[in-house]
């Protein structure tokens, strides 16, 4: 049960963004920014940094259903995803990729723990200043969705295969639709 | 004031309002908070960033937008983030 009154058939962040949609609208336009969009890192890559810190938030909701959009894009392979969450170090993901969960890591545990070595490590590996900028504000946003899902006790289920058929339309339609799509749900549950 | 991590983002604003501050503010020699540099550098982002902050502490809602800076003050201050 959530700490306040929500639509209880919808888990996490869902039930969050049906109960205030002003502030859905701007947070659903950032996640397709920072994960869907167009970018130089893959949707999966992103994915996987969302993932990783909602995992090391202990965030349940947030991390099965980042971690079924990830393994969508990585036409089904849950086993990187698992690996990434379990130990990053010895996934089968380059080495760009694990110098940015370096960084995102750190900005779990705080803004301040990121160095300019860890910044200039992510360079060595072929990482430019968008990816970095980018690897921290998806650490950062995700810290907050994190925070705001678990911080009002929203329900998630256990049963990662519930999640799987969302994980795909999210994966292929992004994020901007959340917000009409909720405006639909309630226009229907209103009749 | 002290170079950011990422020199690109500093040097590479997009057109945007917080990059016409930064020049008003770089002209006249004055400091200026770093977070405009992360507006001006990704502007397709941040403007979400904007309209959420909006809202959430200007948005009518019954909480006073006082209450609400007090709340967002008091979250900064123990992240130990002084802006």
């Amino acid at each position: 049960m959530a700490y306040i009154h929500l639509n209880e058939n919808l888990p996490g962040i869902r039930a969050l963004f049906d109960f205030r949609p002003e502030t859905a609208e701007p947070l659903c336009r950032l996640a397709d920014v920072l994960l869907h969009q167009p970018n130089s890192l893959s949707r999966a890559e992103r994915e996987l940094i969302a993932t990783y810190v909602s995992s090391l938030n202990d965030c349940r909701y947030c991390q099965t259903a980042h971690g079924a959009i990830a393994a969508y894009q990585l036409d089904g392979n849950e086993s990187i995803v698992a690996q990434v969450k379990r130990d990053y170090t010895a996934a089968p993901i380059s080495d760009k990729l694990k110098s940015l969960l370096i960084i995102a890591g750190k900005v779990q545990r705080g803004g301040k723990q990121v160095t300019a070595e860890d910044v200039e490590n992510a360079r060595r590996f072929g990482a430019t200043d968008m990816e970095i900028h980018d690897t921290v504000l998806i650490a950062a946003a995700f810290c907050m969705y994190n925070r705001y899902v678990d911080g009002l006790g929203t329900w998630a289920p256990e049963d990662i295969e519930t999640y799987k058929p969302r994980a795909a339309v999210v994966a292929e339609g992004g994020y901007n639709r959340i917000p009409s799509d909720i405006r639909n749900q309630q226009a229907t549950a209103a009749r | 004031m002290k170079p950011m991590f990422l020199r690109e983002v500093e040097e590479n604003p997009h057109p945007s309002p917080h990059t016409n501050l930064i020049r008003v503010m770089q002209d006249s020699g004055a400091e200026y908070p770093q977070i405009w540099h992360l507006f001006a550098f990704r502007p397709d982002a941040t403007e979400h960033l904007g309209k959420f902050t909006q809202e959430i502490m200007r948005g009518a809602a019954s909480l006073t937008p006082g209450m609400r800076e007090l709340i967002a003050a008091f979250t900064s201050y123990h992240n130990d983030c002084p802006f």
